[in-house]
């Protein structure tokens, strides 16, 4: 329990992505994919992924299709369109610069200044 | 794309609301049933694994919510939700919203047909391919060239006289030289006309107007054919066979829309043309309102005979409106400069020089749209002033429907207060209550334009002339003018709507929701509410005067035109044209066929008596010379003129004065004058100037004439008129007078001539000798009953003429009035639907008052007071209105009645007669609207009003 971490408002959108750019999902496959990568690190409030994979759509970053899930329910899979690959790219590169920036700035040592 | 989208979304969520919303519901579902199957996989019961999944889901509809949210429907769900509550609300007060409907949908209705009117005179943009490219000449100088003919067809405004004239004729070779040598052109074409001309080969010899055109005329403008072709470059050659092309709606009537019409042969003026075709159904005319009814090309013009189109290798008779299509690219002022040049250099230092280099002559290019006026100017100040009339009334409804809407906001207190204290937001409650009112005007605009199409039949119906000469724009309803319709709408809901819906959000809680909703609230804000209403109520009364006062002013001068005494009969005169020189009768056989015309109408039971003159009085038609009396110092001395016929003062009952009538011995005479001078001219014109030989001197034997008193009056004042010599007008600097031409043999009494608004100006009568003629029939009863027995014996003396313009002169004179009769009966309408409004705005207005003080009213009544009392004192408050409002009016009038001052006769835009009339009108329909709901007022029982509640 003690290894989970709220997500940063904000970042939420960022994991949709990634999540989805390794193949197409339904919203629970999202959770679930998301939940296997960061090994369960990451806690998302079910309810709260759909108005964000709303949003998404509607920005045009991701696209969606009825299909059917392995357990035989009708579901709607995501996919990324290329804005959202573009979008997603530039995210990632944003965060790793902030996360950067940040790692040095708290691991800075006093002889270093 | 987030604009595109949300408009995408929005409109997806409008017609596909059920679907997405089903759409969201089955997702959200299908993620539960998944995870709920995950759970049961790992050793849950069913029923557990769904409730546990509901469970971590977290809230189901607080996250929809943002669902729909993120989907950008929300929004659009309030609206729909808006929409159907407004509905709702307007169906639950019927009374209430056929009265605003109404109310708005005569403001719209009105407003559209007005901006459809003036659309069609006014906006309509020329019916050309890229009309924006099209421009049109116009030639201006210090002083007016030196040609010797010059004659426009209304296409633009014309100032040749006085100073800085200009104007949009040209000279034939002026056009070939413009077309051949400008650059800045991909096209150059010139048209003039339409002329009148004798038409026969299909059916009944008849007059039709032919427009005559340049070979690159259609190809200019872009326009094709409906059937057939158009006429080309290659017609338009003396050496070409003469063809024609037909306008579409004169290939209808004449022809039946006839194909076989292709290839038949009409002879003009006793020309044969071959018919080659048909323009394009849209393209009726070039100028505002001009219309023909067929084109031919310049190159024919000389056979046919028409005067001002004789000599195409004259430059100095000046005919021909001249268009050019810019080439892409190349700028109006561009072009202007180079074809400036061409003009001046012609002008100064052509073959024959017309301008001096003082006089500055240039060439302007304006757009075709502006230039090509044709007859709008002669609707324009109209159209403006009712354009206003209507806004005034739309006014006038807005007021009166926020008037409507205070009072129900009142009766919607309590309604509010609930909805403020459960929690909506102030922004939110607005935006409700102007859905509302724009729903209400919506609904209105949807009826207003049912209202304006039948208006614009009546309009039409009223602007043409009685015989049926019809109102020369086409109105059709067009994208703008439904545009302008829901613009308007949109527009007045809005400003109706926004104060009423300001105020009803404004309010304290606690009393509102304390009292019961029957009850005024609170006795402050009620005043305040009643303040605005009456103020709404002085505004409509107010606005109402403005429009009737216009109204009043309209009416009275029409009736000031219709009392003008026009110095002769006009009653029982059946009037027609004829033209035997078109069909090339010589001046001999034109006398012969009119002596005869005049024994055989003369000898129809009920005719009284018959003659003809140039041109029938009051027709708009005018011939105007300039003469010089013997013995006068004036050389140029203006005067109209009209050639008469045998028995015209007799027949027109016009007095004679002084000396005597025409005898037959005066018409022969004029008639040896007459060819003698043709004969002179003839030979002036062979012999080659250079020559230098005087004028035939031969002695032409003088004219006899009778002039009207205002030409004594004017030019002949302090000696005995008759027998004074006349000639034509010198100018000042002639080296020698002009020999005598004229002797006054007769005076007689001032007849209006071209005009019924202007006095009467100096004319001279003259023996007809040749030329066209309008008849004169004086009949004993109803002319209209004589048409067919004239039209039967006009055929018996000759069957081949065409009699054309067939009226009655009080048709003539009404045709003159038709702008002033169409001003006068739709100011009056509209001024009595202004009066209407505001009166249901004051009516509504103390009904209101009267109900919210029912207890009030009681208890006086209870206190003592009398019926008579109450009555007064409600009558009393919507009378004080009224005068406020009358007294606003009025003051506004003054100062707004100055702009209609050029559509007045014999009335001053102040007039105190209309003014007090107006004022009257009102305070009395007022006064009518105060006493219904005053009655209800007294009949109040107290005992009732107080056991209530």
């Amino acid at each position: 329990m003690n290894n989970q971490a709220q997500i940063l408002p904000g970042t939420l959108d960022l994991l949709i992505l990634k999540a989805v750019s390794l193949g197409p999902l339904h919203g629970y496959g999202v959770l679930l994919r998301i939940g296997q990568i960061s090994r369960g690190a990451l806690v998302i409030e079910q309810g709260a992924l759909y108005p964000a994979l709303f949003r998404l759509v509607r920005q045009g970053l991701l696209k969606s299709e009825w299909g059917i899930s392995e357990n035989n329910h009708r579901a709607k899979y995501y996919e990324l369109t290329t804005g959202g690959r573009k979008r997603l790219r530039e995210e990632t590169e944003g965060w790793n610069r902030l996360v950067a920036a940040i790692g040095s700035v708290l691991g800075a040592q006093p002889e270093e200044l | 794309m987030s604009m595109f989208s949300s408009i995408r979304t929005f409109l997806d969520f409008l017609f596909r609301r059920k679907r997405v919303e089903r759409e969201m519901e089955d997702e959200l579902r299908s993620h539960l049933q998944i995870r709920a199957d995950d759970l049961e996989r790992r050793g849950l019961s069913r029923a557990e694994a769904e409730r546990q999944a509901r469970i971590e889901f977290g809230g189901y509809q607080r996250y929809k919510e943002e669902c729909r949210e993120a989907l950008g429907t929300r929004l659009a769900a309030e609206l729909v939700a808006d929409l159907r509550y407004g509905l709702r609300q307007l169906r639950r007060n019927p009374g209430f919203t056929a009265v605003a409907v109404l109310t708005l949908a005569l403001g719209i209705g009105a407003n559209t047909a007005i901006f459809g009117l003036l659309d069609a005179v006014m906006l309509r943009s020329l019916p050309v391919r890229n009309p924006s490219q099209l421009v049109v000449f116009r030639w201006k100088a210090r002083r007016g060239p030196g040609y010797h003919g010059y004659s426009g067809f209304g296409d633009c405004t014309v100032s040749n006289a006085g100073p800085n004239p200009s104007g949009c004729s040209f000279s034939y070779p002026f056009f070939t030289e413009i077309r051949s040598k400008a650059r800045a052109f991909s096209g150059v074409t010139a048209f003039a006309g339409p002329a009148q001309l004798d038409v026969s080969g299909n059916g009944a010899p008849s007059i039709a107007r032919g427009e005559i055109v340049s070979g690159d005329y259609f190809s200019t403008l872009g326009i094709g054919a409906a059937v057939g072709r158009t006429i080309g470059p290659g017609d338009d050659s003396p050496r070409a066979s003469p063809v024609i092309v037909l306008d579409y709606a004169y290939w209808q009537s004449a022809f039946g829309g006839e194909r076989s019409a292709l290839g038949r042969t009409l002879i003009l003026n006793n020309v044969p043309f071959t018919i080659v075709g048909v323009a394009d159904r849209r393209f009726t005319n070039l100028s505002p309102g001009k219309a023909q009814d067929f084109w031919l090309p310049i190159a024919m013009a000389p056979r046919l005979g028409i005067s001002w189109a004789a000599d195409l290798r004259s430059a100095d008779n000046w005919w021909l409106v001249v268009l050019g299509r810019l080439k892409p690219g190349v700028s109006r002022g561009q072009a202007q400069a180079a074809t400036g040049l061409l003009f001046r250099d012609e002008m100064l230092h052509g073959a024959k020089p017309l301008s001096k280099p003082q006089d500055d002559p240039q060439i302007a290019l304006l757009p075709a749209q502006r230039g090509l006026t044709g007859v709008r100017f002669f609707y324009s100040t109209s159209l403006f002033v009712l354009m206003a009339a209507v806004g005034i009334i739309l006014l006038i409804a807005c007021a009166n429907v926020a008037g409507l809407l205070l009072s129900r906001a009142k009766a919607r207190y309590k309604e509010m207060a609930v909805r403020l204290a459960v929690g909506a937001g102030r922004a939110r409650i607005l935006r409700q209550l102007l859905t509302e009112s724009v729903m209400l005007s919506c609904i209105a605009g949807a009826l207003g334009v049912a209202f304006a199409y039948w208006g614009l039949y009546a309009i039409e119906a009223l602007m043409s002339t009685p015989e049926g000469d019809a109102f020369p724009f086409v109105v059709s309803p067009d994208g703008r003018i439904l545009g302008f319709t829901v613009a308007i709408s949109l527009l007045t809901g809005i400003l109706f709507g926004l104060a009423p819906a300001f105020r009803g959000t404004r309010l304290d809680l606690t009393p509102a929701l304390k009292e019961s909703a029957s009850t005024a609230p609170d006795r402050s804000r009620a005043r305040r509410g009643f303040r605005l209403g009456s103020a709404l109520v002085v505004i409509q009364v107010g606005l109402s005067v403005v429009v009737l006062v216009g109204a009043g002013l309209l009416v009275r001068t029409l009736e000031n035109l219709r009392a003008i005494n026009p110095g002769f009969d006009t009653r029982n005169v059946l009037l027609f044209g004829i033209n035997p020189a078109l069909a090339g009768y010589t001046d001999a056989q034109i006398q012969n066929l009119y002596r005869n015309l005049q024994e055989g109408l003369a000898a129809l039971p009920g005719v009284v008596s018959v003659s003809y003159s140039s041109d029938a009085l009051l027709s708009g038609s005018l011939w105007s010379t300039t003469v010089h009396v013997h013995g006068q110092s004036e050389k140029q001395a203006p005067t109209d003129a009209l050639a008469i016929g045998p028995g015209f003062f007799r027949t027109l009952g016009i007095p004679l004065v002084d000396g005597r009538r025409f005898t037959p011995e005066d018409f022969r005479q004029a008639a040896k004058a007459d060819a003698l001078e043709k004969a002179a001219e003839k030979e002036a014109n062979a012999a080659p100037p250079a020559s230098g030989r005087a004028p035939a001197a031969r002695p032409a034997p003088l004219i006899p004439i009778l002039v009207n008193r205002a030409f004594v009056r004017k030019y002949v004042a302090n000696h005995n008129p008759l027998g004074k010599l006349l000639s034509l007008g010198m100018s000042e600097t002639a080296s020698k007078p002009s020999p005598y031409k004229w002797q006054i043999v007769g005076i007689v009494g001032d007849a209006k001539y071209s005009e019924l608004k202007e006095a009467v100006q100096p004319t001279m009568y003259v023996p007809a000798t040749s030329g066209g003629a309008h008849f004169e029939v004086r009949t004993a009863g109803n002319p209209t009953a004589l048409i067919p027995a004239v039209r039967n014996a006009a055929n018996r003396v000759n069957s081949r003429l065409p009699l054309f313009d067939i009226h009655t002169q009080s048709q003539k004179i009404d045709d003159l009035l038709v702008n002033q009769r169409f001003m006068a009966r739709l100011g009056s309408f509209f001024g009595a639907l202004a009066v209407l409004l505001a009166c249901v705005g004051l009516y509504g207005l103390l009904s209101y008052e009267v109900t919210r003080r029912t207890r009030e009213i009681g208890i006086r009544m209870a206190l003592g007071a009398q019926r008579g009392d109450v009555l007064r004192n409600v009558a009393g408050q919507g009378l004080i209105l009224a005068l406020m409002g009358i007294g606003c009016g009025v003051a506004a009038a003054l100062a707004l009645t100055r702009l209609v001052g050029n559509l007045l006769y014999g009335v001053k835009p102040t007039d105190p007669l209309t003014f007090a009339a107006v004022s009257l009108i009102l305070l009395g329909v007022a006064l009518l609207a105060c006493y219904i709901p005053a009655r209800r007022a007294a009949k109040v029982d107290p005992m009732i009003a107080l056991r209530y509640e």
